[in-house]
Parts: structure tokens; C-alpha cells; sequence
């Protein structure tokens, strides 16, 4: 009886040793590209903070760490402790983390002006090259910054350096939306209805080009023509861009297009 | 040995224990996570389920008509707050699966996204202003209405709200 209690003694020491050595190697001692993966996909967690923490004490120089463990703070707002993180990627490795950090200043903070610092000095880092911060082309990020800052004719020079750096056919959609919005604020109705029907040739359910084009043919006072695109918007409303983290610049929605209808239907 | 064995059989258990307890820990909190504060926060305001409450983007937490009809509605207030410096300030809270929000907490950075404080009188007025809102819609998951926190961002410029996001 004694040897048998001894047996299960030495057994469950073994296993609990094993135990505890199989967490210990996860946590410190797994090769670093592994322990970045498991704290990846624990996003949030503060199992996942902490792997980053131990992996950013072995190795202080890996800068995806630090960018890494951003992410969820800015998601969910903590922005000091968020961008501090981001900022010392940025510092360890420009080239890698610059365009992420000026697409985050940009979509999350509407921070225009601190984006384009973050693109331009991406783009001086890369000669003849086209960055694409977070898988967008740079040239539509800055147009997009230069949207939100109400300069209009800068965001046209970049909107349209965007489509020639990625082709008519190829050109983000919304390119020519943003361009027709942008002549449309300068007062160049016509012209914007063209830009906006660039984005139709592409694809026939673009709301915010009907809706664009709805607007320039009221303010040239075509009320008819204005009446026929605010229904294809309302129609192709639910292909409207739009994204689950942040509103867009350019975002439209219903009550607008149901008011505007109303609008019209007064005239 | 007998001893040698026990004192073993006792350490293991020992580290595996704190072991299991401080994963169970880790593995179960989140960044962010908004817990109960009877100094703050007012106790009519209950979720539904304190053990599952996700994040807005998980669930599509939404206000009717989006942020552009928040700015609408707080017009009034934009108008009428003014700041002494540019900044960001953030507002995360939760809407419950009833479409009712609270257990509010702020977070404020300057415009070079370093931790500041604006006035509180401020902060206090604008998360008011968010209580009266009526237009949010708890997210969903499979047809069931969920709690989940929403963050909401107010871009301070030239000492007034200039935009809501």
C-alpha cells in the first residue's frame, strides 16, 4: 500500500512539474515568431499583454511587438497608451510602421495633419516606390487627409495621382467619389457629376455617386435628373461603404438620402 | 526521502496551482473592461449578461444614423462648449442589450496624443449629453441582443468640439 501512495506521489509531481514547465515554455520560452502568434490571436486579453511584455523584455529591439500590442488598445480608445506603443515601432522600424500609424491617425483619430507627417516621411523613406499603408494606396490616404482638412483642390491632385498610380479600372471606387465630392465643394457641378459616373463605370452600386450626382443636378437645377439618382441611391443604399470600427469621411446614410428625397419632392 | 518526496509533491502543486489561477486570470480579463463602481456609476443601469459583454465592431453595436446624427443632435452643445486646448476626448461605455447605455469612463490625450485633462465641468456635460441620446441599438449575434462597450471620440481644435467620431 505504502509503495503504491508513493507511486501516485512521484506521478502526480511528474505531471504537475510537466504541467507547469509546459506553461513556463509557452510564456518565456517558445521561440519569439510562436509566442507573437499566440498573443496575436488572444487579442485584448491581458494574457496576451503580458506575452508581449516578456517578449518585449528578451527582445527589446522587436519592433512588430510594440506595434502589435497597440492595436488593442486603440481599439478601444486608450489612445496615450496606444500611440506610445506605436511610436516606439515606428522609432525601432519607419519603413514597417509609419504608414500603419498615419492609417490609424487618419481612420481612428481624423488627426489630418499628423497622418500626412506620418505618410510624407514614409514616402521620403521610399523613393519611387507606391506605399500602401494597411493595404491602401498613399496617394488616397493623403487625398483623404486633404478631404477632411477642406482643401479640396490638394485632395484632387492626390485623389488623381492615386488613379494613376493604380490604373482607371484598378483605382479604388471611391477615389472618384471623393473626387466628385471635392469638385462639388468648389462649386463645379458638372464636373463632379462626371467623376462621380467614373466610379459607375466600375460597377453600377455606388449610393454615394447617385447620391453625389442627386445633389450636383439639383444644385444646376435638373430636378428631374436629381429625382432619378436619389432613388438609385436609396436603392443601392446597402452597398454603401462603410466599416464596422470607424465612420468614413464620406459615409452616407438613409436619413439623408430620405430627406433629401423629401426635399425634392417639394420642388 | 519520504520528506524529500512530499516537500516535491507539495511545490508542484504549488507552482502549478499559481500557475492555472494566474492564467484562468489572464485569460478571462480584458483591456478595457468596465467593472461595476458604486462610486460612479448608477446602479439602475444593469447588463445583461456581466460575463459577456464584447466590443462594438465584434457585434455591430450602432446609433441609428451613425455618428453624423450624434453631431446633429448635440449640436447645440457643440456649440456651446469651449476648451482651453486641442486634444481628443474619449468616452467608452457600454450599451447594454436593452439599447441603454452607462458605466461611462473617459480617456482624454492632447493633440500630440499624450495623456491631458480638459475641464471636468466639460466631460461631464458631454456624458450627459450621450445619456439623453436615444438612438442606440444593442449588437446582435445570431438574432440575440447583446452588451457591449462602444467608444465614442470628440475632437477638440481651437477650443471647440469639431468633430464627433
Amino acid at each position: 500500500m505504502k509503495i503504491f501512495i508513493k507511486i501516485i506521489k512521484v506521478v502526480f509531481t511528474i505531471l504537475l512539474f510537466a504541467f507547469s514547465i509546459v506553461i513556463l515554455y509557452f510564456i518565456a520560452l517558445a521561440p519569439k515568431e510562436r509566442r507573437f502568434k499566440i498573443a496575436e490571436h488572444s487579442q485584448g486579453l491581458y494574457f496576451s499583454q503580458s506575452m508581449f511584455d516578456i517578449l518585449k523584455l528578451q527582445n527589446p529591439d522587436y519592433s512588430d511587438v510594440y506595434f502589435e500590442q497597440s492595436v488593442a488598445f486603440n481599439k478601444r480608445g486608450e489612445y496615450a497608451k496606444g500611440f506610445e506603443l506605436l511610436d516606439k515601432a515606428v522609432e525601432l522600424d519607419p519603413k514597417l510602421h509609419l504608414g500603419y500609424r498615419g492609417w490609424m491617425k487618419l481612420r481612428k483619430l481624423r488627426d489630418f495633419d499628423n497622418a500626412l507627417n506620418d505618410f510624407n516621411t514614409l514616402d521620403s523613406l521610399t523613393p519611387k516606390f507606391v506605399d500602401a499603408p494597411w493595404g491602401e494606396d498613399i496617394d488616397f490616404l493623403r487625398g483623404e487627409c486633404y478631404f477632411g482638412k477642406k482643401d479640396y483642390p490638394k485632395a484632387i491632385e492626390l485623389f488623381n495621382r492615386n488613379i494613376k498610380n493604380q490604373k482607371e479600372d484598378w483605382a479604388d471606387i471611391y477615389s472618384f467619389v471623393y473626387l466628385g465630392l471635392c469638385e462639388y465643394e468648389l462649386g463645379n457641378y458638372e464636373k463632379a457629376i462626371s467623376e462621380f459616373q467614373r466610379a459607375l463605370k466600375q460597377t453600377e452600386n455606388v449610393p454615394e455617386s447617385y447620391f453625389g450626382i442627386a445633389k450636383a443636378y439639383l444644385k444646376l437645377g435638373q430636378i428631374e435628373k436629381a429625382k432619378e439618382n436619389i432613388l438609385k441611391a436609396e436603392n443601392n443604399i446597402h452597398y454603401k461603404r462603410d466599416d464596422v470600427y470607424n465612420e468614413f469621411l464620406n459615409e452616407i446614410y438613409s436619413f439623408e438620402i430620405m430627406e433629401f428625397k423629401q426635399k425634392l419632392n417639394k420642388k | 526521502m519520504k520528506n524529500k518526496l512530499n516537500i516535491l509533491l507539495l511545490s508542484s502543486f504549488v507552482l502549478a496551482l499559481t500557475l492555472a489561477v494566474w492564467v484562468y486570470y489572464q485569460t478571462t480579463h480584458r483591456i478595457g473592461d468596465i467593472a461595476f463602481d458604486e462610486n460612479i456609476d448608477n446602479s439602475e443601469f444593469i447588463v445583461c449578461n456581466e460575463d459577456r459583454i464584447t466590443q462594438y465592431y465584434s457585434v455591430e453595436t450602432y446609433y441609428q444614423g451613425g455618428e453624423k446624427t450624434i453631431k446633429n443632435e448635440l449640436n447645440k452643445l457643440i456649440n456651446n462648449l469651449s476648451f482651453n486646448e486641442s486634444g481628443f476626448i474619449t468616452f467608452r461605455f457600454i450599451v447594454n442589450c436593452e439599447n441603454s447605455v452607462g458605466r461611462f469612463r473617459v480617456k482624454m490625450v492632447n493633440s500630440d496624443l499624450k495623456e491631458n485633462s480638459f475641464k471636468s465641468n466639460n466631460i461631464k456635460q458631454i456624458q450627459e449629453s450621450i445619456k439623453r441620446l436615444k438612438g442606440w441599438q444593442a449588437g446582435k449575434w445570431k438574432d440575440e441582443s447583446l452588451d457591449s462597450y462602444y467608444v465614442l471620440n470628440f475632437k477638440i481644435e481651437n477650443g471647440k468640439i469639431v468633430d464627433i467620431f
